[in-house]
């Protein structure tokens, strides 16, 4: 049995786990930074190879269920320090048991990965919640190579789908955000348009434990089709980056955004006015309002601090 | 934007506050519209100070009322600011906040300024230009005054997602007493139209799991004579399935005040049953009396509002909705007021002791959800498992359960673990110990994790009595440190 050391990646962990097999059986999974060398294991660094990785995914798939290769990934973006080997036990364990594992709740490899599990949802769903935009004007002079806003006015219950972008024209119109903030854009044309009517970004910083930001981003880019959205994880710098139902997840450091005008300022007044207004002072509950919202949540949501300081610059 | 605008938005919060409903479920809309979508579960996007959810932005359009209700902060007679919304700038107050995600959509509701027709067509106005002009496919959810006309009403259905008319008092007499100006029949109008229109629309789901597997959308769920609106007025009754969604998607609630009158318990939960069984409402909300104003008819102004009670009402309306019980059955011989320190699904257990305990593994769904301390969750969890492995007691923790509870009325593997006697004293004073205070002799039962074979195979020699007689319940830091200490939490 020896120590595995992975580079943190997805495919990395599945190479382990072909090492698992292969090589030699696992007794912890560790990544490059966090390894501290034991006299009980010897060590050895594992290269992701893409061949092997493939491997233990289409295993996956087709001896336990395409439900548990969704889950596993979701269990690989937590936060858990034990993680990877919850995930290795219940991957051999799914090789043995078939597709009924996810039913065996009683099972303690079992009852633990889906423990993990529970938290991603539940922190997925607090994206949904606790994300909260401002409205930042976008820098003079980039407007003009920003392809144009949706301008169908259909009713809302049976107007039209939006145009589907081609590839092309919705990676580059990532792209073209992208350059905007000052990241380097990937290979693609960008599409000289006519100069935009609304010049707005809409920008948000959450700090989710764990690594949902992904799992949140079509809600988002779905709901405002029509506007541009960064959704900027504070604590990995990376941001969900979407326009026109398209969306990426790139690397991001927030010096790039400008500060927020006096009119969003207004509109967060409003709303920490409606929200302090709303409750029902009678049957006040502190309690009961802390276990919905946690601590580590509230840095960023608007209602709670106060909307005059400048939240960018945290 | 001005101070005007921070003040209108003070006044009408502060008044449309006591209208309890706040859910953003029930419709599911992606791609429409110019922005925004709809999630079928809703969401909840923050929690105000007393502990409720805030998902939508909830005002009323005006608050200049010409009724006179006793209870209510907006009444004519009451000294209270006075405002008013334009419908542009209540529609852009919505969508400047839904952009910036903190709500899910619009609650809107009214006063009733003028009449009613004058007040709906207000309040259509602001939802058709939300709709229209601004493009909004969020959620929309209207209240409708009673009274009002049924072309109107047709008309916010088209754009609203959900529709609600407030039942505001549990019976006609009460109806009566407290707001004389608002009528049963104008009230039970409105919503026949709702239901019957719901149908037409093959749109009527029921309450929870009430009619689970049951169709709806038939003639004989149709309520009385009522006008047919839509394109179907002239041919009579028929369901048109193309149009689902178009009308009132999430359905139809309303809303009953608790504590103004001195109706039991019992007669407010059969007044939602009948509401769930003939309108098929999706959910009924239960407020409990805040005394905002003075009145000579009305509990005293420094009265507390009866929060536990309305707490163990909405435990009881659960029971009615999602776990197939009935009103009759959760009132037995005993009173017409539930016991405000046990839940309803306990204390129905305890009364109808012969049917328990029940073996998890043979168990059907329907027995297993009757298990206090067993929700949906944990039922599915326990039959998805015992089709490949037995459940045994230790599992049932992970599963979700409330052992706590469930101990007391569950056999698992044919092995009860809730101590050795099976009377409902016994079982009704160790589950109060542990909810409420703590006396550690409770937890010496001898034979510790490994069960106790139930009396008819072998009976301990001496009696243990399980319970000291004469506990009490703890104050609150005492009895967490108990708790702690036992390894209890």
């Amino acid at each position: 049995m020896i120590d595995y050391i992975y580079d943190g990646t997805f495919d990395g962990l599945l190479t382990v786990i072909h090492h698992h097999y292969y090589t030699d059986r696992a007794a912890g999974i560790f990544t490059e930074g966090l390894y501290q060398p034991s006299f009980l294991h010897d060590s050895m660094t594992v290269t992701t190879d893409t061949a092997k990785a493939d491997k233990v995914y289409q295993a996956i798939r087709t001896k336990i269920s395409e439900y548990d290769l969704r889950s596993v990934y979701r269990a690989w973006l937590s936060c858990d320090p034990e993680k990877e080997m919850k995930i290795l036990r219940y991957v051999v364990l799914g090789f043995r048991e078939g597709h009924r594992t996810s039913s065996l709740h009683g099972d303690p490899v079992v009852a633990d990965f889906q423990a993990i599990l529970k938290k991603i949802s539940q922190e997925s769903e607090r994206m949904l919640q606790f994300v909260r935009f401002s409205v930042v004007d976008l820098p003079r002079g980039i407007t003009e190579s920003l392809p144009e806003p949706d301008q169908t006015t259909g009713n809302a219950k049976t107007g039209p789908a939006p145009t589907a972008c081609d590839a092309k024209a919705g990676l580059a119109a990532c792209d073209a955000m992208a350059g905007l903030i000052g990241l380097p854009a990937a290979a693609g044309e960008i599409p000289a348009g006519p100069a935009s009517a609304s010049d707005q970004i809409l920008y948000a910083r959450i700090q989710p434990d764990n690594d949902v930001i992904a799992l949140a981003a079509h809600h988002f880019s779905d709901r405002f089709r029509n506007e541009r959205l960064i959704i900027h994880d504070v604590g990995r710098n990376k941001a969900v980056i979407a326009y026109r139902g398209r969306w990426i997840v790139s690397a991001f450091s927030p010096e790039q955004i400008p500060k927020a005008s006096a009119e969003e300022m207004e509109w967060r007044r409003l709303w920490k006015q409606y929200f302090d207004h709303i409750a029902i002072m009678e049957r006040k509950n502190t309690r009961c309002q802390n276990n919905f919202i946690p601590d580590r949540y509230r840095k960023h949501l608007t209602e709670i601090i106060t909307p005059d300081e400048d939240t960018f610059r945290k | 934007m001005n101070e005007n605008l921070m003040t209108k938005l003070q006044i009408l919060a502060d008044s449309a506050k006591y209208d309890v409903s706040c859910s953003s479920s029930g419709a599911s809309r992606h791609g429409a519209g110019r922005m925004g979508s709809a999630h079928m579960s809703g969401i909840c996007h923050t929690w105000a100070a007393d502990g409720r959810c805030v998902s939508l932005l909830k005002v009323l359009f005006t608050n200049n009322c010409v009724y006179n209700c006793a209870y209510c902060v907006n009444r004519r007679d009451n000294d209270f600011p006075r405002a008013s919304f334009e419908p542009e700038e209540l529609a852009a107050l919505t969508i400047e906040f839904y952009r910036r995600n903190y709500i899910e959509g619009l609650f809107l509701s009214s006063a009733v300024e003028v009449s009613p027709d004058f007040t709906a067509e207000r309040i259509l106005q602001s939802l058709t230009l939300l709709r229209e002009a601004y493009g909004f496919a969020g959620y929309i959810h209207a209240k409708i005054i009673p009274g009002v006309s049924p072309e109107l009403l047709h008309r916010i259905g088209l754009v609203a997602d959900r529709l609600s008319v407030n039942i505001e008092l549990p019976s006609e007499e009460s109806l009566h007493r407290f707001a004389p100006q608002k009528q049963a029949r104008q009230i039970f109008a409105p919503m026949r139209q709702i239901t019957n229109t719901l149908i037409e629309t093959n749109a009527l789901k029921g309450p929870g799991n009430m009619f689970k597997g049951k169709k709806l959308n038939t003639a004989e769920h149709y309520l009385g004579e009522e006008r047919i609106m839509g394109p179907s007025a002239s041919a009579g009754f028929h369901v048109d399935r193309k149009r689902k969604g178009t009308f009132a998607a999430a359905g139809q609630t309303t809303q009953m005040i608790i504590g103004a009158g001195d109706e039991t318990d019992r007669s407010i939960l059969t007044t939602s049953e009948k509401l769930y069984r003939t309108f098929k409402m999706k959910r009924v909300y239960y407020s409990a009396y805040i005394p905002v104003v003075s009145s000579p008819i009305l509990p005293d102004r420094a009265s507390a509002p009866p929060l536990k009670r309305e707490h163990r009402i909405y435990q009881a309306d659960w029971l009615l909705r999602f776990y197939g019980f009935t009103s009759a059955e959760l009132f037995g011989r005993g009173g017409d007021n539930l016991d405000p320190d046990l839940d309803p699904k306990v204390t129905w257990a305890l009364r109808n002791l012969d049917r328990f305990p029940i073996e998890v593994n043979t168990a059907s769904y329907e027995m297993l959800l009757r298990i206090p301390g067993i929700g949906d969750i944990s039922a599915r969890r326990i039959l998805r498992q015992r089709r490949f492995a037995a459940v045994r007691f230790d599992d049932l923790k992970k599963m979700g359960v409330v052992l706590k509870r469930a101990k007391y009325f569950l056999l698992c593997c044919g092995r009860y673990y809730g101590g050795h006697r099976f009377d409902p004293e016994t079982i009704r004073n160790g589950i109060l110990q542990l909810e409420n205070g703590l006396q550690l002799s409770m937890f010496d039962t001898g034979s510790g994790d490994a069960g106790t074979i139930l009396p008819g195979q072998q009976t301990p020699a001496e009696p243990v009595l399980g319970y000291d007689q004469n506990w009490k319940p703890l104050p609150e830091g005492e009895r967490l440190e108990k708790l702690s200490a036992a390894g209890m939490v």
